[in-house]
């Protein structure tokens, strides 16, 4: 992430399932080192927005451009290498341990070999003072734990950005600091990031960009001090009478 | 009572009986043993055309095989016995455990189909998505991740398949082929023993051991298979 200049460029996305339009053309562009928080009602689109741009979900119409290259169905597994992304529900594969899965990805797409990915795995591990579960099935970790190493997991890779799909959303308080730490700390590392979350004061303190979006569409975007403290669009102030 | 002991004693001690029981048994293994073997290869296809992403190349594979399940599963499996014993394969001379085995391995088929289907379906779609996320292929996520976590939902249904198909193959006595139902009933009815009480009773203890077996080493993958579930670490 040091050397190359990420630039992810969405241009009039638009998504349907079925009749029902979720996201009705998102304009939206990230920059190196930027840390974009999306917030919006539940409903509003926002993790499906985050799930179009590595293609979890594709795409019915519009382009998602990274580093200069139109996302399509044929370069997607290599566009999806630098767009870690972190689920509400870790979704660390339970047949294997928490090393299997942090060296999953590195060893079957021949990024690593074994020796040096182990070598990562277990600085990863030592640094989010898991070491001890390296050999451990997830069904025997707690949720903040899971949540972390899914984190690491991501990072194995050494991604450009990391996508956060409401990552706190499924935790106890107790883990969300746990979690929202890690979070906090590549962001201090200049990761470029782009989360999804309900948890404002987080988004208030980390995020460089914040955008709203409602019914499909990104109403209103711009730091956290003019979201926040000088909202510009009544449907943005409507949401933050209510959620803080 | 006396006669009943008497009469299993008379039974087990007649070379001849042993060997109809022995030869009916035979029939009966061979006859399951190919036709689950049938029904796990091809139902696996089955379950993979029906469980792949929908596409235009897909849309008649999938089809064929809804089809072909609602068929089998639809239609009594005596029935499909005749038609193939009566119908399909009534060429004079071709061999009836042939037609046998191919008449409950493709019924076995779509019942399997179902199982493996039902096993890959219930695996978490968050797990596939990890997988995509992290950059790995359908066909490395499929074998390293989906299959590997719905074999452990398979397992007990596919052994339940099998004790079905076993148990099943008796209805072959219907179109005169000899398994160990016949060879029950053909014991029974001749001039020396003359009771069905007696080698039912033993048939019921072939095919009960048998199951009983193949229960026991399906409990056994099954609990190898359940270590990555136990919430205590290693």
């Amino acid at each position: 992430m040091e050397n190359k200049e990420t630039d992810l460029v969405i241009k009039n996305l638009h998504k349907s399932f079925g009749k029902n339009k979720v996201l009705n053309g998102i304009n939206f562009e990230l920059r190196e080192g930027e840390r974009v928080v999306v917030l919006g009602p539940s409903g509003s689109g926002k993790s499906t927005f985050l799930r179009c741009i590595n293609w979890m979900e594709e795409p019915t119409s519009g382009e998602i451009i990274f580093d200069g290259e139109v996302v399509t169905e044929k370069n997607v597994r290599r566009v999806r290498r630098n767009l870690g992304m972190v689920f509400q529900h870790f979704n660390l594969i339970s047949n294997m341990t928490v090393m299997d899965n942090l060296l999953l990805a590195p060893l079957k797409l021949k990024l690593m070999k074994r020796g040096e990915a182990e070598k990562r795995a277990m600085e990863l591990l030592k640094h989010i003072g898991l070491l001890g579960k390296a050999n451990a099935y997830p069904a025997s970790l707690s949720g903040g734990q899971k949540q972390r190493i899914a984190i690491i997991r991501a990072m194995m890779l050494n991604p450009e950005v990391l996508l956060f799909d409401e990552p706190t959303s499924a935790l106890d308080p107790e883990s969300i600091g746990d979690v929202l730490s890690l979070i906090r700390e590549l962001a201090d590392r200049g990761m470029t990031i782009m989360i999804v979350t309900h948890e404002m004061s987080f988004a208030k303190e980390i995020a460089t960009r914040i955008v709203f979006i409602d019914k499909g569409r990104i109403i209103e975007e711009g730091t956290p001090k003019e979201f926040f403290e000088n909202p510009k669009t009544p449907r943005v102030r409507e949401f933050l009478k209510k959620v803080l | 009572m006396d006669n009943f002991f008497s009469k299993i004693g008379e039974l087990f001690s007649t070379p001849e009986y042993i060997e109809s029981l022995l030869h009916g048994f035979l029939l009966t293994m061979q006859v399951s043993y190919f036709a689950i073997l049938i029904g796990i290869v091809l139902g696996t296809i089955i379950a993979l055309v029906d469980t792949a992403r929908p596409s235009k190349w897909m849309k008649i594979p999938k089809f064929i095989c809804k089809l072909y399940v609602g068929i089998i599963r639809g239609t009594p499996m005596a029935l499909q016995l005749f038609i193939m014993f009566f119908v399909i394969f009534a060429v004079k001379g071709f061999p009836s455990i042939i037609t046998a085995i191919i008449a409950f391995g493709l019924n076995s088929a779509a019942y399997t189909a179902e199982v493996i289907r039902g096993g890959i379906l219930s695996v978490d779609p968050g797990q596939t998505e990890a997988g995509l996320a992290l950059g790995l292929s359908r066909f490395t996520i499929f074998m390293k991740i989906v299959a590997p976590q719905a074999i452990k939902n398979i397992i007990p249904a596919l052994g339940n398949e099998i004790i079905t198909v076993i148990k099943e193959t008796a209805i072959v006595s219907m179109v005169g082929m000899y398994d160990l139902n016949m060879a029950a009933k053909d014991i029974g009815s001749g001039q020396n023993m003359a009771s069905y009480l007696v080698p039912m009773f033993v048939a019921a203890l072939f095919y009960l051991a048998t199951i009983y077996l193949i229960t026991f080493i399906v409990k056994r993958i099954e609990k190898g298979l359940r270590r990555s579930d136990l919430r205590a670490e290693e």
